[in-house]
């Protein structure tokens, strides 16, 4: 049994703590990676999810044409399926993960390192989006194989609003994450809020049909303000200011309450 | 931004009071670790040990006193802290489905001067079992891959809590002579341990904690022989009224 010699580490000796940077987060993400592979339940949700929403939404809807060739399919269903993907994703399957976590000791073993809070939930969000983004591809190409579906008009603004409703989301989700005392608790309260999200952004129905303050209320929230960005890109319109203020606020908003109010234990 | 100490104790505690609903664990608490020493900390079941060793890790706040670790406020220098302060906790757990030398590299990779997955594995007696997940590993196996972990970022101040409990003999000391490399490099140890054995062959001093205050301090031998008994473990006995044994079984 052989060992160096101690030696004091370079930053410490410095006097000058360096937080665990991007080699840190690469190495979280890899490894938060390897676990969800390795989990093939895991696997089933954020690829299954998307088919099934999509199937269950895309069958009765009509297909003839509202504006500049896009349907109702693409200018209603699609942008609503992707949303709630995305709502699903962040606001409960990764709370509960995290809150799995927390119970298991996982975040209290790491609370004794340098790593930092951000640092887990960043690369937990990281690799919850991409399996998200995967799940969306291939909901996406059977819409369209499947069902006639129509790309949007503006690609890019649509790209944009996607990536801004899903950090948004992530960002409400990371609320959740932070104060679940248990793996139960974050799901009811993930449940609560994606269910609550959705029936306020139009998931039951229009939200024409909600009470005015209510359909007001829910065009600010993340999931409707996602809905109304995305069918503006379908449709070939600008991204309505409202929606985009929306979210970018529900994702500065989330992160700087999740960093504060997150708990190791 | 702080920076950590060289001079004084390595741990300094004074006066340090924690409660849970009104319960003292720590009750004025004063203590000094001196640098390159390792200090068992016994007690009964119950006596503020592993609260002590929370604190000082930053893992509880303190209700009154002071804590400073190589100069360093365990809450308000985590930060600094971190990067000198190895923990090894009595209940914790990592991620089942990554491999040891997986483990090894996602912890090394949150400290600027890491030790190598081969110099750590091997100082663990664990290069065989690197490619292994860490969930197939016995438990004797998992309590050494969470004592490396503990080691990896070349700490100056070590806390091991319960560091050898549900080991095998052959393991146990296994674990020990990690131990007795760390104290050659310097290392400060504060070990939480229930085995008089350990305590008495690793242990440059002892506290014996009873309702969060000391009872006895001082060398093993000086702690015997101030209780009149044959052993560390009878003085335990006399002490606390209670055998180290018995706590195990509860």
């Amino acid at each position: 049994m052989t060992a160096a010699p101690f030696a004091a580490s370079p930053a410490a000796s410095r006097g000058r703590p360096r937080r665990p940077g991007a080699r840190a987060l690469v190495m979280m993400v890899r490894a938060e990676g390897r676990m969800v592979a390795r989990d093939i339940a895991g696997l089933v949700t954020p690829f299954a999810l998307p088919l099934l929403i999509l199937l269950t939404s895309a069958a009765g809807a009509s297909r003839q044409e509202v504006v500049a060739g896009r349907t109702v399919l693409d200018l209603y269903v699609l942008p609503l399926v992707l949303v709630m993907v995305l709502a699903f994703v962040g606001v409960l399957n990764m709370p509960s993960f995290l809150a799995y976590y927390r119970k298991s000791g996982i975040l209290r073993r790491l609370a004794v390192t340098p790593a930092s809070p951000v640092l887990v939930l960043l690369a937990q969000a990281i690799v919850s989006a991409v399996q998200a983004a995967l799940g969306i591809l291939v909901a996406a190409a059977v819409a369209a194989l499947a069902f006639g579906a129509n790309p949007p008009l503006h690609l890019w603004s649509a790209l944009g609003a996607l990536v801004l409703t899903a950090a948004a989301m992530y960002a409400t989700g990371m609320v959740v994450a932070a104060v679940a005392p248990s793996p139960s608790a974050g799901t009811a309260i993930g449940l609560l809020g994606f269910l609550g999200l959705g029936a306020l952004g139009g998931m039951f129905g229009g939200r024409e049909s909600l009470p005015g303050p209510l359909a007001e209320i829910g065009a600010l929230l993340p999931f409707g303000a996602g809905v109304d960005a995305l069918a503006a890109a379908w449709a070939g319109q600008p991204l309505p200011g409202q929606a985009l203020a929306a979210l970018a606020g529900a994702m500065a908003l989330g992160t700087v309450v999740a960093g504060a109010l997150f708990r190791w234990e | 931004m702080t920076s950590h100490s060289t001079e004084g104790p390595a741990v300094r505690i004074t006066g340090l009071r924690k409660s849970y609903r009104g319960r003292p664990a720590v009750d004025g608490l004063d203590l000094e670790v001196l640098r390159g020493e390792t200090l068992g900390v016994l007690g009964a079941n119950g006596a503020g040990k592993t609260t002590t060793v929370e604190l000082v890790a930053g893992l509880r706040r303190a209700d009154a006193g002071r804590i400073s670790v190589l100069g360093l406020d365990p809450v308000r220098d985590r930060a600094a802290l971190r990067q000198v302060l190895g923990v090894q906790l009595q209940e914790s757990f990592l991620h089942g489905a990554l491999t040891v030398g997986e483990l090894v590299d996602l912890y090394g990779s949150f400290y600027p001067s890491p030790r190598s997955r081969e110099e750590l594995l091997d100082l663990v007696e664990l290069q065989e079992q690197a490619a292994i997940r860490f969930e197939h590993l016995s438990g004797g196996q998992q309590q050494r891959v969470s004592v490396a972990l503990a080691m990896i970022g070349r700490p100056r101040v070590l806390i091991l809590d319960e560091l050898t409990t549900g080991l095998d003999p052959a393991a146990r000391r296994r674990m020990w002579r990690t131990l007795e490399t760390l104290r050659a490099e310097g290392v400060t140890i504060l070990l939480v341990s229930h085995a008089m054995d350990e305590v008495e062959r690793l242990c440059d001093r002892v506290v014996l904690l009873g309702s969060g205050r000391i009872l006895a301090s001082g060398a093993p031998a000086e702690v015997t022989a101030a209780a009149g008994a044959p052993t560390l473990e009878d003085a335990f006995v006399a002490l606390t009224g209670d055998s180290p044994q018995d706590q195990e079984i509860r």
